[in-house]
């Protein structure tokens, strides 16, 4: 026996959960009108900043849900999962997503809701996404050292930068106000 | 747009939620006490608790089996970090999937959350319990070193065999171990009877 802290988990219901909140996740993005390639691409013209300001406002409300609801109790931060980081495949892989974010107009969130919303180029930017996965599998041998490259383990902001969580909480706070205003201001009409 | 007072609400609401956090200390429940006097005590001279040590090692709490490692890397273990105290030239030729390169020499200054699961190896094993002996002092207490180090994770993982006159049981635990060795990309094998039946010495990728 070792590491007495380490219990089961309970993967019937964490599905069930991730099937609810992957159903609310879809809801507010089509609510949003982010099943709309033109919305998303307006982002890039400066004309409609709603993807940022959705994403600016996700992160603040999971971040401060999260760290309040661990302060009150309710939520055990030790067992939420933290992805890894991989720097260089992170790198590459953010540069290659937002490539095709920019030609197709969508992302892999909002081209299943925009296809599940009778959208033909929701389901078009779909196939490709999983053509992609299907092709990167086939040629993983010659990817697989770039895949396993520069592992940082779960790194978060406030083991980085050598700061308290609630450090972290308030300047990402800050951050996503200044961004949101800055948002704003800056769209202007088509 | 149309301003709309709520969005005021919100974002004044944000503004306050997220000026007091600096304030209200970790998040972690039952940890952050701990991770405190872990963090403030990294480069400072500690006291061992050596019988809390001892009740450790002989409840064999102290390390972690490489085929119950691989386990916790696929399942993704939230909070999960193995780390390497090898060279950095070793650590190049070959490691862990998913670990950190932490030398001895930087183990002390390096911060691990009180919520993190940290995974101590080296190349036999020695190492890796005597880093696990340095965190610990220094108050970790989610520390675990892998019991023969990278050998036991080539032998056990890489390349695990079945040797043919294996009992039954045998046979099931090493389909589940021969499925874990896959997903690594591994190379399970399963022995034949005669001369030739002795196990054939893993491959050691730089080590």
């Amino acid at each position: 026996m070792t590491a007495p802290w380490i219990d089961g988990d309970t993967s019937a219901a964490g599905l069930a959960i991730a099937v609810g909140c992957g159903a609310a996740f879809g809801a507010a993005l089509e609510r949003a009108g982010l099943g709309s390639a033109r919305k998303l691409v307006g982002q890039f013209y400066g004309t409609d900043l709603t993807v940022l300001k959705v994403m600016l406002s996700a992160i603040v409300v999971a971040m401060l849900g999260a760290f309040w609801l661990g302060q009150l109790g309710v939520l055990d931060l030790a067992r939420v999962a933290v992805p890894e980081t991989w720097l260089a495949p992170q790198l590459v892989g953010g540069v290659v997503f937002g490539a095709g974010m920019a030609i197709a107009g969508l992302c892999p969130g909002t081209s299943c809701v925009a296809a599940a919303s009778g959208r033909g180029d929701g389901l078009a930017v779909m196939l490709g996404m999983f053509s992609g996965v299907l092709v990167t599998g086939l040629a993983f041998a010659p990817l697989r050292a770039l895949y396993e490259a520069t592992a940082r383990g779960p790194l978060t902001l406030s083991a980085w930068l050598g700061v308290p969580y609630g450090a972290v909480v308030l300047a990402v706070v800050a951050i996503a106000l200044a961004g949101f205003g800055i948002a704003e201001r800056i769209e202007r009409p088509a | 747009m149309t301003p709309r007072p709520w969005r005021r609400w919100l974002a004044g609401a944000a503004a306050l939620a997220g000026a007091l956090a600096p304030f209200a200390g970790s998040p972690y429940r039952r940890a952050g006490a701990e991770h405190a006097t872990a963090s403030a005590t990294a480069t400072a001279t500690t006291t061992i608790d050596v019988a809390e040590l001892v009740r450790v090692v002989a409840d064999q709490e102290d390390h972690v089996s490489a085929v119950e490692l691989a386990g916790w890397i696929r399942a993704r273990l939230p909070g999960l970090r193995v780390i390497d105290v090898r060279s950095a030239s070793e650590f190049a030729a070959y490691h862990i999937p998913g670990a950190e390169h932490v030398p001895l020499e930087r183990l002390t200054a390096t911060r691990f959350g009180a919520d993190e699961t940290v995974v101590l190896y080296s190349e036999l094993g020695v190492h890796g319990a005597q880093a696990w002996v340095f965190l610990r002092a220094l108050g970790h207490r989610r520390v675990v070193f892998l019991r023969n180090g990278l050998h036991e994770w080539l032998d056990d993982v890489m390349s695990p065999t079945l040797p043919p006159d294996a009992p039954v049981e045998a046979e099931a635990a090493f389909a589940r171990v021969a499925e874990l060795s896959r997903w690594f990309g591994g190379s399970p094998r399963r022995l034949t009877g005669g001369p030739a039946a002795a196990p054939a010495a893993p491959r050691r990728r730089g080590c």
